[in-house]
């Protein structure tokens, strides 16, 4: 019954399926619908990008497969998310409290928050991995946490041991958050925005060091982020969600080169590029919805340059469907075969000098 | 000694001197750091350490750094938010560096600043039209009926609509409420505006509106910028010219054809190779220059040149003798290095070693 849209030949089963996960939060205000009938797989090693702006439920999606989210205020309110033929929506807590740090393991966006400040660092590595590997000895963890930080490139690792995390710098401590992570040699490894809280130089080292835990775990690995550079440098496939829903998935090369949904467009042309030199930015007009009360058919009608106010487009929300030569990139635009690479403005190599 | 640096920065790029509005010299803020039950001062963190530079009227002047290099102390001391050490500030063919508190007040109209988080820098108490009016009520220019359309006004001109006056900021997104910090700021027709990291805290598809906004007013009622800010990309967006600063000085300066095409200071390259590639097609078609270690502490500075610690050009004159921004080694535009040398980290090359696996 597992969708196989890739083509050619052998599929490999997902590591990981998400099917229709539907997520609320109660709040003052009304029920917000963050997250609204969300699936998409993720398979063995490769990196899968989901992408969107604050509030498009890009997180929350993984944080409650992951049973992240306080319950309440949040509720799960319908859907499944497979890992290795259970679902982890019905799982017991303390079941899926050892599939957390064991088989997926996470690295959150500021480390300082997800470390505990009066531990040594190497302490609580260690106990990482003695937790997934009951009676591992003291020395062979801690054997295993120096090999773990100089894998991650954390320099005098026998020493830095030792050390707590505010002796570390913001990119050490993420550094020895990804060492943690892949500690138990993860099949799946979730990354929120691991490098948003780094500078530019800082990210680059980071993003170097998750190549290299990935090649060490071979883990597929979940890159949530907002940022579209990260998405280019490191994934494989992209999800890019919009108010709550996946707007748009397929191939990173097919997203960035001829997406088939407005936001995604709206996304590129946003941004400010570094290889070519434009006149005005074009935005996407207008502010995200609310979630409380998300407009009527597409959440994202009211924004759209595509639309022209098209009665279906306010009416009906599209569904997430396959096109062209069927290879994985799906869409939810009423009008995806309408749009072409002719939207897009020309990328690399035309406008640089 | 502080006078030539500043003629060499200004006349480096072009010749058109004539037109300065703004001018700092050998600019210095140290934060003393106190400790102890009695508060003795036991260091300073030298924030900004010694910076030159010259802003011309009708330009945007970009400021790039890393967290902690002393951009936003920078521009919160050049509008005197914060007292500087030492050093002159000339802004409009004024001296305003000692201006105390009543003598900065005809100053403030002139150069204002819109703030990075819209969430903190805006009054909660206040509703919008409150918030645009008060600096017109400040200086006096606020009258009853043509303040309130001149308030109305101003929020067309950020792209808010009128009725939009009585509400307060929680009602408003990030984007809109960067908009009515924008508003406020150009209440009373300032020359220049310091804008500190103004579209930071936006998404993406929000930060294009608003940069778009500001390149707009500017256009429209002739705006000086200094735009400080993190993300190389967009300063290369809205920048004529480019400043690019390291622990408290600034580290190379010229044309954003100078600074992204030819960039001569290691540290520069370094930045530039660092940012993530526009799209999945430029993988490992760029060099990247992966600095070693984190930025040195801005309370103990390294001696000599401050990047050196970091710096895979440096030799034993870099430890000793901070190198002056000049131009150098046949370059056209200041940059504080002794062996600097042009490299273009954003040019794509096709045989970068390593070229990882294909998608």
């Amino acid at each position: 019954m597992r969708s196989t849209r890739r083509s050619g030949g052998l599929v490999p089963e997902p590591v990981l399926e998400i099917r229709d996960l539907t997520v609320e939060f109660n709040t003052e205000d009304g029920v917000v619908h963050a997250v609204t009938g969300v699936g998409y797989e993720l398979f063995p090693g490769e990196v899968l990008g989901i992408v969107g702006e604050s509030g498009s439920g890009k997180s929350v999606s993984m944080l409650s497969v992951l049973g992240l989210i306080p319950q309440p205020p949040g509720r799960v309110v319908e859907g499944e998310a497979f890992f290795k033929g259970e679902d982890l929506l019905r799982m017991p807590r303390n079941e899926l409290r050892k599939i957390r740090g064991g088989a997926m393991a996470m690295i959150f966006q500021d480390p300082m928050t997800s470390l505990n400040p009066v531990l040594p660092i190497g302490d609580q590595i260690a106990e990482a991995v003695k937790t997934h590997n009951p009676g591992t000895s003291d020395g062979a963890a801690e054997a295993r946490t120096i090999e773990l930080l100089e894998l991650v490139g954390v320099p005098f690792a026998e020493r830095r041991v030792h050390q707590y995390p505010h002796e570390f710098s913001g990119g050490m401590r993420q550094r020895a958050m990804i060492a943690m992570a892949i500690a138990n040699d993860p099949t799946v490894l979730v990354a929120d925005e691991p490098t948003t809280a780094l500078d530019v130089t800082i990210q680059a080292q980071i993003v170097e060091v998750l190549k290299a835990a990935q090649k060490e775990t071979h883990a597929a690995i979940v890159l949530i982020t907002h940022d579209l550079g990260l998405i280019a440098e490191l994934a494989d496939r992209v999800v890019v969600m919009y108010a709550g829903r996946v707007v748009e998935l397929g191939d990173v090369f097919t997203i960035f080169d001829s997406p088939r949904h407005p936001y995604t467009v709206g996304l590129m042309t946003s941004l400010a590029r570094l290889d070519a030199d434009q006149e005005w930015l074009e935005p996407i007009p207008g502010q995200p919805p609310s979630l409380i009360t998300p407009p009527p058919g597409c959440a994202f009608h009211p924004r759209c340059a595509h639309s022209q106010s098209r009665a279906i487009c306010r009416t009906e929300v599209p569904e997430l469907r396959a096109f062209g030569e069927g290879l994985g990139h799906l869409s939810a635009c009423h009008f995806a075969d309408e749009l072409d690479a002719a939207h897009i403005r020309v990328g690399a190599g035309a406008g640089a000098s | 000694m502080s006078e030539t640096n500043a003629e060499v920065t200004s006349e480096a790029t072009s010749s058109a001197n004539g037109d300065v509005i703004l001018r700092v010299e050998s600019l210095v803020k140290h934060f003393p750091i106190k400790a102890g039950v009695l508060k003795h001062t036991v260091g300073q963190v030298k924030a900004v350490d010694g910076v030159d530079l010259t802003v011309r009227r009708g330009e945007t002047l970009g400021v790039v750094g890393e967290s902690g290099c002393g951009k936003t102390t920078l521009g919160r001391t050049i509008i005197k938010l914060i007292e500087p050490t030492a050093g002159r500030i000339v802004f409009d063919e004024q001296d305003i560096t000692e201006f105390k508190r009543r003598q900065m007040r005809p100053v403030r109209r002139d150069i204002q600043i819109v703030f990075q988080d819209p969430y903190a820098s805006l009054n909660p108490r206040m509703t919008v039209r409150e918030i645009v009016a008060e600096p017109l009520q400040i200086h006096g220019i606020y009258r009853r009926g043509e303040g309130r359309r001149r308030v109305e006004e101003l929020l067309r001109t950020v792209g808010l609509s009128p009725e939009h006056a009585n509400r307060f900021p929680h009602e408003f997104s990030g984007g809109q409420r960067q908009r009515i910090g924008v508003a406020r700021a150009l209440a009373l027709n300032p020359k220049m505006m310091v804008l500190d990291e103004p579209v930071s805290a936006l998404d993406v598809s929000i930060q294009a509106q608003v940069v778009n906004l500001l390149a707009q007013l500017q256009n429209e009622f002739g705006l000086t910028y200094l735009f400080i800010a993190h993300d190389l990309s967009v300063v290369r967006h809205v920048s004529d010219r480019v400043a690019v600063m390291y622990l408290g000085k600034i580290v190379e300066v010229g044309t954003r054809e100078q600074i992204y095409g030819r960039p001569m200071h290691p540290y520069t390259q370094a930045l530039l190779s660092a940012v993530p590639i526009d799209t999945p097609n430029q993988r490992g078609k760029r060099k990247r220059i992966v600095l070693e270690g984190d930025v040195p502490s801005p309370a103990n500075p390294p001696s000599g040149c401050r990047f050196r610690t970091r710096c895979w050009r440096a030799q034993e004159i870099c430890a000793e003798e901070d190198p002056a921004l000049i131009p150098r080694h046949g370059g056209d535009h200041p940059v504080a290095c002794h062996f600097a040398e042009v490299m273009k980290p954003l040019d794509l090359v096709e045989d970068v070693a390593a070229a990882s696996k294909a998608g």
